[in-house]
């Protein structure tokens, strides 16, 4: 009777033939290659030292790190607001909202890139028309540079984080702000001591997503700048793709770099939703 | 003078109109009742005087000031919700002492004021846990700290006892009774349970479709309901229109309807002689045994009429014995 | 009790809109100019959209894309209806292994999925180093999350030991009360996450061109390339990828409210 249970396994080898062949090999393989030079020899750690010496890969951690978190913040400003009064808003207006929150939230890569660059590239209408209007923030605004992408970033992080965050606000319910307003505390006071404590958990949970979201993004920034700009994912695909020698090493030495930022923040925001889930769910 | 006052208050929801032409006057100390069913505009009453709704037109005066266009907060008003009014991120304690802290009473002084109206309510123990790990008794015990530790002109309570089971129910209504007579506490208690109503209340409001239907204290308003409504809200009054009455009794009454209660009828096997009493004859259908009293739904033709009588104190009917029943006129309440 | 949306929240809900409305709309506009370099855009037409849609190399791209979406999702529904199947019915303990693998993509994204793939294959010299082959097995896995999530909500939703324990009293086999009670009431769960999937490798560049840029470009590299040449054309790409993403989202969208109000009645 066991052992013909175990025939029933066979139904799960094909999953884990795919999974292994195009996720968990190559994964494992890109590690096992970070520590090897890129031309294959002995076990060494010279790809992780050119990664934290060389000026190139030490700013294109510490621009992927900058954007990931700037855009991040801001989504999530936005979002807080944005889903606060999705969450109040009744009828018509609120199923319009939720429409166009999940169709923009497909927009992204490079259409995303092509639309900034007609709105604000060189000869873009927006900045045209600053030109026109005589408005210079607009005029001479650069699409082509980190505070250009950086505004990209938080355009495609915004539907995302407020589409994560509106299911949240259910769970702020109306009793606590009347209470509040009787035991005497202004609005503000109620989401600072009370609203956004309640909310952290998810809040920093749509943070670990829009931070990974920004890090990982390639196509959008590729299109505005191609490879003028350090960032992880482009020095990653850049060693691998269009060189003609394939840098597998420093490739892989960078890849690792990226997961473990990633998995840094993921560990950071976790702690941080922890510290305010003290009082555990109200059942 | 009284000491909460509603004067010509309207209050409409869109084209909805939940309160109309509310005069209200309440006494300071006492705890009153604002007694209906569901959607009667009890909660939408209470939520005016708290000001979390605006009124329509009208005014509302507490302690001798018209607060008809004062903010919530400074109205001077201690409120406790159904349930989940608690915040959750801050421990019980902390959640007693929000309100001293947005007073900005000093804090030692908050912390020692909290902690003994804890005790008071019976939460002692319990200072530094967390709303999820209390049980819904205890959560509404501390809320009730909260709201009165803050020495509020006036304590509401919404419907606080509705989501606990009925044992501890029955405890809460007692102490929160106590406490309310103890601090000398005005309050205003709003509920769909007559019986919880009747337990607690110096004085009952019944409301019925936005209007107050009657304004007595309990025993008068189970003895004496003015409306038929009344008479089929409170009890389990036979309520009957003319019409019925003379199917029922073949005589002819000169008002809309007669209410008399179950418990005052006469029943027996053997016909009765009464001077100045409703006659009546039908069949038991139904005995149910109810607490320390047994309830016969008993038929004539087709009209039903109930009648309690208490265990021990008759004879027992069955079901399809023919009986007889009298009522005194004195006792019926003509509507 | 009626309520209306209070004004503050009318007013950031409309700010929203506008600013994520913005560069959709412009661009769209400027698609149907020939001239825009004022304030007021000039000259309608639609000439470029006709030129478009008899351009053999754009309406190749969008078959090519339409092409390499349908394999790698109809692989990866079932590879995970069978793993899944499995798991939940004999190896309940292991589930928690497909869940991490299935979740794992999500994480690590395009970028290094892509040249992990690439960097493992590309001097193998069997049919593996295949480019389109590749780009498959990266579909595949990076669609893997949302397909699982599907398909797992799916059978949650309809209890699904219960019902095969039904079926097999009623004296049916496991396997057949799976394909016959299960997958059709799951049905709708697998294809909303098709749907998804369909929508993301419709708008996937990253990993077309790390593993197939010359040798499959889709209509995303067809975008790509005609923003370097001519902004007229492409901004009449971009309306037609978006508009093919927003059908795809509005699908998704109606079939998802359509599940919520069955299940309320």
């Amino acid at each position: 009777m066991k052992s013909k249970k175990y025939i029933y396994l066979i139904g799960v080898l094909p999953f884990l033939v795919v999974a292994f062949m195009y996720e968990i090999i190559p994964l494992i393989k890109i590690v096992i290659n970070s520590f090897h030079p890129d031309a294959g020899g002995a076990f060494t750690f010279e790809n992780y030292e050119t990664v934290f010496t060389k000026l190139l890969y030490q700013k294109a951690i510490v621009n992927s790190i900058k954007i990931s978190m700037i855009s991040a913040i801001a989504g999530i400003i936005v979002a807080f607001f944005g889903a606060r009064a999705a969450h109040q808003a009744k009828g018509k207006l609120h199923s319009i909202f939720m429409a166009i929150l999940n169709m923009v939230s497909n927009f992204a890569g490079i259409p995303l890139a092509f639309a900034y660059m007609i709105l604000l590239g060189n000869a873009g209408v927006m900045t045209q028309l600053g030109r026109e209007l005589g408005i210079q923030a607009l005029a001479d605004f650069n699409l082509y540079s980190t505070n250009g992408v950086s505004l990209i970033y938080v355009y495609f992080q915004i539907p995302l984080s407020t589409l994560l965050l509106i299911p949240a606000f259910e769970g702020v319910r109306k009793e606590w702000q009347e209470a509040s307003t009787l035991l005497g505390a202004t609005k503000g006071q109620f989401w600072t001591r009370i609203g956004i404590p309640v909310l952290m958990p998810s809040i920093m949970g749509t943070f670990s997503v829009l931070f990974a979201n920004a890090l990982a993004a390639y196509a959008t920034v590729y299109a505005i700048m191609m490879n003028s700009i350090s960032l992880l994912p482009i020095q990653i695909a850049g060693c691998f793709v269009g060189e003609v020698k394939i840098r597998t090493g420093l490739g892989g030495a960078l890849s690792v770099v990226m997961m473990v930022i990633m998995v840094i923040m993921i560990l950071i925001t976790n702690a941080i939703s922890r510290q305010f889930q003290k009082g555990g769910k109200q059942s | 003078m009284s000491y909460i006052k509603f004067e010509n208050l309207y209050k409409s929801f869109g084209p909805n109109e939940v309160l109309t032409d509310i005069n209200l006057e309440i006494e300071q100390g006492q705890l009153v009742t604002l007694l209906g069913p569901s959607g009667c505009g009890k909660s939408t009453l209470l939520r005016c005087l708290a000001g979390l709704e605006t009124v329509t037109s009208g005014k509302v005066y507490l302690d001798g000031k018209d607060i008809t266009n004062v903010d919530p907060k400074n109205r001077g008003i201690g409120m406790v919700f159904q349930q989940y009014s608690l915040f959750p991120n801050m421990t019980v304690l902390q959640n007693v002492m929000f309100g001293l802290a947005m007073k900005k009473v000093d804090k030692k002084v908050a912390e020692q004021k909290s902690k003994e109206m804890l005790q008071l309510v019976g939460l002692g123990d319990k200072l530094n846990q967390y709303p999820a790990q209390l049980s819904g008794g205890q959560q509404q015990r501390a809320a009730l700290a909260r709201a009165i530790v803050t020495e509020p002109k006036v304590l509401l309570l919404d419907e606080p006892l509705s989501a606990i089971d009925a044992l501890l129910r029955h405890s809460l209504q007692v102490e929160i009774r106590r406490i309310q007579r103890d601090l000398g506490i005005t309050a205003i208690f709003v509920t769909h349970d007559q019986e919880e109503a009747m337990v607690m209340s110096d004085m009952i409001h019944l409301m019925y479709n936005g209007q107050i239907e009657q304004s007595a204290s309990p025993t008068e308003l189970y003895t004496k309901p003015r409306t038929s409504f009344v008479a089929s809200f409170i009890g389990h009054y036979n309520l009957f229109d003319a019409a019925t009455m003379k199917k029922l009794t073949g005589e002819d009454v000169e008002c809309e309807n007669v209410a008399f209660r179950p418990e005052i009828i006469e029943i027996s096997k053997k016909p009765i002689e009464k001077e100045d009493a409703f006659l009546m004859k039908g069949t038991i259908n139904v005995s149910l045994p109810h607490g320390n009293i047994i309830r016969y739904a008993v038929m004539c033709g087709d009209i039903q009429v109930d009648v309690d009588e208490l265990f021990g104190q008759s004879e027992l009917f069955e079901s399809g014995d023919e009986v007889y029943m009298a009522v005194k006129k004195s006792e019926c309440i003509f509507l | 009790m009626t309520k209306k949306t209070d004004k503050g929240s009318t007013i950031v809900i409309l700010l929203i809109i506008i600013y994520l409305l913005i560069p959709l709309v412009v661009s769209i506009i400027y698609s149907m100019f020939s001239n825009w370099t004022g304030i007021v855009p000039q000259g309608f037409t639609l000439k470029t959209y006709a030129t478009l849609f008899q351009d053999h190399e754009f309406l190749a791209s969008l078959g090519r894309t339409i092409l390499i979406a349908i394999v790698p999702i109809v692989l990866t529904i079932i590879l995970v209806l069978l793993a899944l199947f499995v798991t939940v019915i004999y190896f309940p303990k292991l589930e928690k292994y497909v869940q991490i693998i299935c979740m794992i993509p999500y994480t690590i994204q395009g970028v290094i999925l892509s040249v992990s793939i690439l960097s493992l294959y590309v001097a193998n010299p069997t049919f593996l180093s295949n480019r389109i082959i590749m780009l498959i097995g990266a579909y595949c896995i990076i669609i893997l999350p949302y397909i699982y999530q599907g398909i797992r909500n799916g059978m949650r939703a309809v209890n699904m030991p219960v019902l095969l324990e039904a079926a097999e009293m009623l004296g049916a086999s496991r396997i057949y009360a799976f394909f016959r009670v299960i997958v059709p009431n799951i049905l709708s769960a697998i294809v909303v996450s098709s749907l998804l999937a369909v929508g993301i490798i419709f708008g996937d560049y990253v990993l077309v061109r790390n593993l197939a840029s010359s040798a499959w470009p889709n209509v995303q590299i067809y975008l790509y390339q005609a923003m370097k040449s001519d902004s007229m054309k492409s901004s009449a790409v971009f309306v037609v990828i978006m508009a093919v993403t927003f059908l795809i989202a509005a699908i998704v969208l109606y079939l998802q409210s359509r599940e919520k109000k069955g299940k309320k009645h």
